[in-house]
């Protein structure tokens, strides 16, 4: 920075002009609304001067701009008319003088032309042409591209390389025109017929750059706009910038905001696809492997049950019952022999008791008859009778001999008993 | 497996009669003919269920190969 101006320092013309250039600058770029006062276009010359007019405050403001910008076609630029500039403020140093630099002047009879698409518009709005039903989808990932656009404009190659990108397969076919002035419209119309007849064509893609609206304009031709509608391929529009609007934007099948756009509208990402198919792969095979996973578990777990793990068990059940009746069995028996033999036991002692063994033993004797009947009373023999007697130690014979014995027995009791 | 061919048997049938199998042995009340007999027929059907699962592990494996390649 230069140190500050004294009376005994004072800056040079040089410096003063530029720091007011540069404070003026400062402004950066505006939309000055106003009348042109003055407009003198000197002959051949490339600068156009004109004097804007603030017609509300009586002031007014010096601006130049290039002839283009100045003649621009639908531009009738005359003295009187209100107009739209898009300028930044521009200080001459040479001469010191101050002036408005525009780059975009806008008649505003624009709104007469706006008032004319918007008249068009609701017109074909009526006949249905803009109804989402007509909306016909896009192909999936078209072979044939048909591409309207202005010559190695960039909305073409922006169209070309982002669609080739993502499908390296797609083919284009192209028809170039103007896509502004007043041959914009038929031309592209032209393209349209070539291209819709054209069975090979999938889907056509009608792409311009951004553009003032009369440069948009003959995209709101209402020929254009039947055209499209009148087409059997699907269109695809990508005209302007995406705040723009125009006629042809509503009768498209699919509006995009941008040339890239509308490459990535009408065909997929190849890498995508190819990672969408796979992931669906993976997924199938996860499910199946897990079906089968699960099934081995079940199987796994029936096979272990002891029903079938271990049949053995069953046997064992068994055997276990075998042994367990026939140890009750075994007890059982030994029970009953042994009562059995108490039984015994005791009989033999009763027969022992009641045997006449004993009472022989005492020394009694037993008399029978030949006959084996008991002799209880003398009387009941006769003499010389052979009877048996039975002592301890055997049997004797004998005879009954009544002479030498008297025949009154004595009672059993009087006699000594053994 | 008793057949050299695939069985016939499908592996759902395989697995519905092996776990009816199992409810039987496991409610008991047969006779030991019947509960061995059972068992025999368990395990012939476990073996048959093993066998279309290893059928499908093996096409399953088959469809790997080049799934390894690619990922």
């Amino acid at each position: 920075m230069t140190a500050p101006s004294t009376p005994e320092a004072p800056w040079p013309v040089r410096t003063v002009a530029r720091k007011v250039a540069d404070w003026i600058g400062r402004l950066g770029e505006v939309w000055v609304e106003g009348q042109v006062a003055q407009l003198s276009r000197r002959g051949g010359a490339a600068t156009v001067f004109l004097t804007l007019r603030d017609p509300a405050a009586d002031l007014s403001v010096p601006v130049t701009c290039h002839r283009d910008v100045a003649e621009r076609p639908g531009l009738e630029l005359t003295e009187g008319a209100r107009v739209i500039v898009r300028a930044r403020p521009d200080y001459y140093v040479a001469r010191g003088s101050f002036s408005l630099r525009a780059t975009e002047i806008r008649a505003v009879g624009l709104g007469e032309l706006l008032a004319r698409i918007e008249r068009i518009r609701r017109l074909l709005a009526a006949e249905g042409l803009f109804d989402t039903v007509r909306k016909r989808p896009l192909p999936f990932a078209p072979a044939v591209v048909g591409l309207i656009t202005g010559r190695d404009s960039a909305a073409e190659r922006d169209v070309l390389v982002t669609a080739r990108r993502r499908w390296p397969a797609v083919r284009f076919d192209m028809h170039n025109c103007a896509v502004q002035g007043p041959q914009a419209a038929t031309n592209v119309i032209e393209g349209l017929r070539r291209l819709d007849a054209d069975p090979a064509v999938e889907v056509i893609v009608v792409a311009r750059g951004g553009g003032s609206v009369e440069d948009l304009l003959p995209f709101s031709d209402e020929g254009l706009v039947r055209a499209i509608a009148s087409c059997r391929t699907p269109v695809v529009t990508a005209v302007g910038h995406e705040t723009d609007t125009t006629l042809v934007d509503h009768v498209a099948d699919v509006r995009a905001a941008t040339p890239t756009d509308a490459a990535h509208r009408i065909v997929p990402e190849i890498g995508e696809q190819r990672e969408l198919v796979a992931g669906l792969r993976a997924r199938a095979r996860h499910l199946v492997t897990a079906r089968v996973d699960q099934q081995e578990r079940w199987l796994e777990s029936v096979r272990t049950r002891p029903s079938l793990a271990s049949p053995e068990r069953l046997l064992h059940g068994r055997a276990d019952d075998v042994l367990g009746l026939r140890t009750r069995a075994r007890r059982m028996l030994v029970h009953r022999i042994e009562g059995a033999e108490r039984d015994l036991e005791h009989a033999r002692a009763r027969v022992a008791a009641l045997s006449p063994a004993a009472t022989l033993e005492r020394g009694y004797a037993v008399v029978q008859r030949h006959d084996g009947s008991l002799v209880r009373d003398p009387a009941g023999v006769a003499d010389g009778e052979r009877l048996r007697i039975r002592v301890a130690g055997g049997r004797l014979a004998v005879r009954v001999d009544r002479a030498g014995a008297p025949d009154t027995a004595p009672g059993p009791h009087e006699e000594d008993s053994p | 497996m008793s057949t050299t061919d695939e069985p016939t048997t499908t592996y759902e049938q395989a697995r519905e009669e092996l776990a009816d199998v199992v409810r039987q042995l496991e409610a008991g009340g047969l006779t030991l003919e019947e509960s061995l007999r059972l068992w025999e027929r368990g395990e012939e059907l476990a073996r048959l269920c093993q066998h279309w699962l290893d059928r499908a592990r093996e096409r399953l494996a088959a469809a790997a190969p080049d799934d390894a390649a690619e990922s």
